[in-house]
C-alpha cells in the first residue's frame, strides 16, 4: 500500500525493474501515461510536452515563462494519477514532484557505464565512441533539467531511500529488495499520508488552473483541503487572481477554503 | 353621603391630569408622578412631608432592595445556571419551550422585578429563536405575559403586590403574608400558559422565518456570527496514539477552527492557548468556528463534540468573553506589522481569529499578512483582555466591549443573602423593606456588587413613579375623594353579592391599570374598594387583594413595562396585544374570581 517512484537513467534497466515490482506487488505501472494524460487534459501537443519535460530549459527560456507552465500540468497529472495509490511510477522526477508524502518509496537504479554503452550498441547500431557521448549527453541533459528546475542534482543519493547499482545485483534482485522495501511499515498509506498526497494533488491542480489563467507567479499549498494561494504583489493582477480563486473554488472538486495571500514571503514547501 | 368639596373636585381633577397625561405621554410617566408630588403639596391637598413620604415608604425601600439582590443574582450567572437546564429539558419544541421559559420566569419574576426577569430572558429566547427558526413572535409575548404574571404568585412579586400591606394599614386591616397569594398565582400562570398552547395559533402572530432570522441583536454582533460560533470538544483518550503532535495551529490550519480554550492536564484551564500548544489525549477544548467545519473536524478527529459548553460553561459563556470586531487605527503602530510580530496571542492573551480586507476574508495564516489601516481584526477573547486591549488604544472597536464583568465565584454570597433575606421574611416576620435591604447589603459588604453598581441598578424611573404616586393616594383618602367614589360608585351598582363586587372591583382594576401604571392603579383603587368593600359587607382584605393582582392584568395594551420591552424585538403592534390580550386579561378575571371563591370562600 504505498506509491513507489524509480528514478533511472537511460539503459539502467529501471523500466524492466519497475514494471517487475508492479507486477509481482500487483501495483499499477505509471510513465509515459502521465505525459498522454497531461497533453490531452492541457490541450498540449505531445511532442512539445515530452520536450518540455525532458530538456534542460535554454537561457531564453530561464528568462520567459519557460517550462514552468508545462511541469505545472505535469505535476498535476501525475498526482491525480498517483493519488489512487499502489502504483509504481518510473517516468521524471517522481521523488521531487511527489517529495514530502511518507508513503512514497523513493528508489534509484543505476546502471554500470559500459552495461549501458553496450546496450546502446545493440540498439542503435552505433560505435562504442558514439554509443557512451550519446548516453553521457543524455545523462547530463536530464541532470541539468533537475538542476535548473529544481536546484537539486538527481545523482545526489540522498534524495532517495533506496540506490540500487545493477551491476553485481540483478534485476530479480533489486525487484526483492524494492517489494521487500514497499512493504515495510513506514512505507503503508495512512489517513494523515493520504491526506498530504491529496492535498499535494489539489494544490497542483490549483496552481495549473491559475497556470492556464496566465496567473504565473504564484505559489500554492493545500492542508485538509485548505488552499492558500500566494501572490508576490497586491496588485491589480491579484484583484484577478482573487476572482479566479473564487471560480475554482466552484470547479475544482475538494477545495474546502480558497485564500490568496498578496506580499507576503512563499513557504518553501509551496508549489 | 357626605357633599362634594372643592378639595374632592381638586383631587379628582389631579387624578384626571394624571390619567390623561399617562393616555397621551406628553411626558414621561415617572415625571408625571413628579408632577403629582410637587403639584399636590402646592394645592394643600397634602402637606410637604406627605408628599415625599413615598421615598421612605416600605413598598419604595422594598423596590429598591429587590432590584439591587436581583442585580446582585444576574451578576453572578446564578440567573444563566437556571436557564440553561431550562433549554436542556426543552428540546426544540416551540410549545415545550414556551412552558418550560414561561414557568421559569414566573418563578423568577415570582421573587424580582418583572421587567428584571423579563429583560434576563429576552437575550435567551432571541437566542433560541434565531437558533431553533422559531418566529420570536410565537416565543416573547407567552413568556412575556407569564413574567406578569408571576408576578402574583408571592407578594413581592410585583410592585402593587409589595404595596399592598402598606395600603392596608391605615385601614386596621391585616397584612397579608409572603405566600397568601401563591396558589391564586399558580392558577393564573397555568391558565395564562394553557391559553396560549391551546389558542396559540389563534392569537399570536405567527410570522414567518424571515421574521425569525432577521437581525434583532445590536449592528455589528450578527455579522460576527456568521464567521462562527462557540462549540466545546473532547478529543479521545487515544488522540495522540501513532501519530505526530497536533498543535493548535494544525487545527486551525486544518479546520479553519480556532481553539479559544483548553484544559491541561491535571486541572488546569487555558484561555487562547498559543498556536504552538499541544493537543493532548483525553482533553476538553473550546472552538470557535462555523459549524461544518467543527463537525468536520469533530469527524475527521474522532472528537465528541458536546451539545454545551460544560468544563468552560464560565470562563467562555457569553457573559465572560465574547468576538469583537477591531479595525487598525490610522497611526497605529500596528500599521505595517503582522499580528505574529505585534504577538498579539501572546501580549494580550487573546485569539485573533480572521482580518476582514477589502471584502476579502482571511482565516488562515493571518499572523504573517501586513495589517494596513482599515483592516479589521476578529478577535475572541476575555472581556477583562479585550476591555485591556482597547485601552491600549492602537485598535478602535466597533463592537462595544463594555460588557459587565461576572462575578461567578461570587454565587455562594449572593444565594446566601437570598437566602438570608427569604428567611427574615418568613421565619422571623420582620417588615419586608428590613429584610430585603438586608439581603441587599450583604450582598455588598461580601462584594457581589460594588456600592456603586447596586445604585445603577435601581431604575430610578421605577422609584419615583412608585413614590410619586403615593401622595395622590394620600390624597385621595385624606379629602375623603376615594369614599366619596366608593359610595357612588356603590350607589350606581346598587345591592350585589360579594362576588359580583369583586368581579366589578376585577373589573374597574384592570381598565384602570391599562390607562396609569399598576402601582397608580393599586394607590388609587385599595382605598376606594376598602371601603367599597365595607359599605357592601364584603371583605375589604379580599376587595383590596382583587386590586393587588387585577393591577397585573395588564395585557389588551403595550403599557406595561414588560410588554414596553417585547414589543420591539417581537415585532408585535398594538392589535397582536389587544387580540392575545383580551383573552387573557378575561381568563385572568375568571381564574382570579374563581380561586378567590375556592380558597378564601367570599
Amino acid at each position: 500500500m504505498a506509491i513507489i517512484t524509480i528514478s533511472r537513467g537511460s539503459y539502467s534497466k529501471g523500466k524492466e525493474v519497475a514494471e517487475k515490482v508492479a507486477a509481482q506487488l500487483g501495483y499499477g505501472c505509471l510513465s509515459r501515461e502521465v505525459i498522454l494524460d497531461a497533453s490531452d487534459h492541457y490541450h498540449i501537443p505531445e511532442i512539445k510536452m515530452i520536450k518540455a519535460i525532458h530538456d534542460a530549459p535554454s537561457i531564453l527560456e530561464r528568462f520567459g515563462r519557460g517550462k514552468l507552465p508545462f511541469i505545472a500540468y505535469y505535476q498535476s497529472t501525475l498526482t491525480r494519477w498517483v493519488q489512487k495509490d499502489n502504483v509504481v511510477y518510473h517516468g521524471l522526477a517522481g521523488h521531487i514532484f511527489l517529495k514530502g508524502l511518507p508513503h512514497v518509496l523513493k528508489v534509484r537504479v543505476i546502471a554500470d557505464l559500459a552495461d549501458r554503452v553496450a546496450s546502446e550498441m545493440k540498439r542503435e547500431g552505433v560505435s562504442e565512441q558514439e554509443a557512451r557521448t550519446l548516453i553521457l549527453r543524455d545523462d547530463q541533459e536530464r541532470r541539468k533539467w533537475t538542476q535548473s528546475l529544481y536546484g537539486v542534482d538527481p545523482w545526489d543519493s540522498s534524495l532517495y531511500d533506496l540506490v540500487i547499482h545493477i551491476h553485481k545485483f540483478t534485476v530479480a534482485n533489486a525487484v526483492d529488495f524494492i517489494c521487500h522495501a514497499a512493504n515495510l511499515e513506514q512505507f503503508r498509506t495512512t489517513r494523515e499520508s493520504q491526506q498530504k498526497m491529496d492535498d499535494l494533488a489539489l494544490a497542483s491542480q490549483v496552481k495549473a488552473a491559475l497556470i492556464v489563467d496566465h496567473h504565473l507567479n504564484v505559489a500554492v499549498t493545500s492542508e485538509y483541503g485548505n488552499v492558500l494561494v500566494y501572490a508576490r504583489a497586491d496588485d491589480r493582477a491579484t484583484h484577478k487572481l482573487k476572482e479566479k480563486a473564487k471560480t475554482l473554488s466552484r470547479e475544482i472538486k475538494g477545495i474546502n477554503n480558497i485564500e490568496v495571500h498578496a506580499g507576503v514571503s512563499m513557504p518553501p514547501d509551496a508549489l | 353621603m357626605q357633599p362634594l368639596t372643592t378639595e374632592m373636585i381638586l383631587v379628582m381633577l389631579m387624578i384626571g391630569v394624571a390619567v390623561f397625561l399617562f393616555v397621551v405621554e406628553w411626558v414621561r410617566v415617572d415625571v408625571v408622578a413628579i408632577i403629582m408630588m410637587v403639584t399636590l403639596p402646592l394645592l394643600h391637598l397634602v402637606t410637604p412631608k406627605e408628599a415625599f413620604i413615598g421615598l421612605s415608604s416600605n413598598a419604595v425601600v422594598s423596590i429598591i432592595a429587590v432590584i439591587i439582590i436581583g442585580a446582585g443574582l444576574d451578576k453572578t450567572g446564578l440567573i444563566n445556571n437556571l436557564v440553561a437546564p431550562i433549554l436542556k429539558i426543552a428540546g426544540r419544541s416551540p410549545s415545550r419551550i414556551v412552558i418550560a421559559i414561561s414557568l421559569a420566569i414566573a418563578i423568577i419574576s415570582s421573587f424580582m422585578q418583572n421587567i428584571g426577569a423579563a429583560a434576563l430572558f429576552l437575550p435567551a429566547v432571541q437566542r433560541i429563536s434565531k437558533t431553533l427558526k422559531i418566529p420570536i413572535s410565537k416565543l416573547l409575548m407567552p413568556i412575556g405575559f407569564s413574567a406578569i404574571l408571576g408576578g402574583t404568585i408571592t407578594l413581592v412579586g410585583s410592585s402593587p403586590l409589595i404595596l399592598l400591606n402598606d395600603l392596608l394599614s391605615p385601614f386596621n386591616l391585616k397584612p397579608f403574608d409572603l405566600f397568601d397569594v401563591t396558589p391564586i398565582g399558580l392558577a393564573l400562570v397555568g391558565s395564562g400558559i394553557l391559553c396560549f398552547i391551546v389558542f396559540g395559533r389563534i392569537i399570536l402572530p405567527q410570522g414567518t422565518k424571515d421574521v425569525a432570522e432577521e437581525p434583532s441583536n445590536p449592528p455589528g454582533t450578527d455579522s460576527l456570527q456568521e464567521f462562527g460560533e462557540i462549540y466545546e470538544l473532547q478529543t479521545p483518550e487515544n488522540f495522540t496514539h501513532y501519530r505526530d503532535p497536533v498543535r493548535v495551529e494544525d487545527l486551525k490550519r486544518r479546520y479553519l477552527v480556532n481553539v479559544v480554550a483548553i484544559t491541561e492536564p491535571p486541572d488546569f484551564k487555558i484561555i487562547s492557548p498559543s498556536g504552538e500548544m499541544v493537543v493532548r489525549s483525553g482533553v476538553d477544548l473550546v472552538v470557535h468556528g462555523q459549524e461544518r467545519d467543527v463537525t468536520r473536524m469533530a469527524q475527521s478527529e474522532d472528537m465528541l463534540l458536546k451539545s454545551n459548553l460544560e468544563v468552560f460553561k464560565e470562563d467562555v459563556a457569553a457573559h465572560a468573553s465574547g468576538i469583537v470586531e477591531a479595525v487598525v487605527a490610522p497611526r497605529s503602530p500596528m500599521d505595517g506589522r503582522t499580528l505574529d510580530q505585534i504577538n498579539l496571542q501572546g501580549r494580550y492573551q487573546v485569539t485573533p481569529l480572521a482580518i476582514y480586507r477589502r471584502g476579502e476574508t482571511y482565516r488562515v495564516h493571518i499572523g504573517d499578512l501586513l495589517l494596513r489601516v482599515g483592516d479589521a481584526i476578529l478577535i475572541h477573547g476575555t472581556w477583562t483582555r479585550l476591555q485591556l486591549l482597547q485601552s491600549e488604544g492602537s485598535l478602535l472597536f466597533t463592537t462595544p466591549v463594555d460588557v459587565e464583568l461576572m462575578r461567578p465565584e461570587k454565587a455562594a454570597f449572593a444565594g446566601l443573602w437570598l437566602a438570608v433575606a427569604l428567611i427574615m421574611i418568613l421565619v422571623f416576620k420582620i417588615q419586608l423593606s428590613v429584610c430585603l435591604m438586608t439581603g441587599a447589603l450583604g450582598m455588598i459588604l461580601t462584594a457581589v456588587l460594588s456600592i456603586d453598581e447596586a445604585y445603577r441598578s435601581v431604575d430610578w424611573r421605577t422609584i419615583f413613579l412608585l413614590a410619586g404616586l403615593i401622595p395622590l393616594g394620600i390624597a385621595t383618602e385624606k379629602t375623603g375623594t376615594a369614599a366619596w367614589i366608593a359610595q357612588s360608585v356603590l350607589e350606581a351598582t346598587g345591592t350585589v353579592k360579594p362576588i359580583v363586587l369583586l368581579t366589578i372591583i376585577g373589573l374597574l382594576s384592570t381598565a384602570f391599570t391599562l390607562v396609569i401604571s399598576n402601582v397608580g392603579a393599586t394607590v388609587l383603587l385599595v382605598p376606594l374598594v376598602v371601603n367599597m368593600a365595607v359599605a357592601a359587607h364584603t371583605d375589604p382584605r379580599m376587595a383590596a387583594l382583587v386590586v393587588g393582582l387585577a393591577t397585573s392584568n395588564s395585557f389588551t395594551l403595550p403599557t406595561h413595562q414588560v410588554n414596553a420591552l417585547y414589543m420591539g424585538p417581537g415585532r408585535y403592534r398594538s392589535t397582536d396585544f389587544m387580540k392575545a390580550g383580551s383573552l387573557i386579561s378575561v381568563v385572568f378575571i375568571v381564574v382570579m374570581i374563581g380561586a378567590i371563591y375556592l380558597i378564601y370562600g367570599v
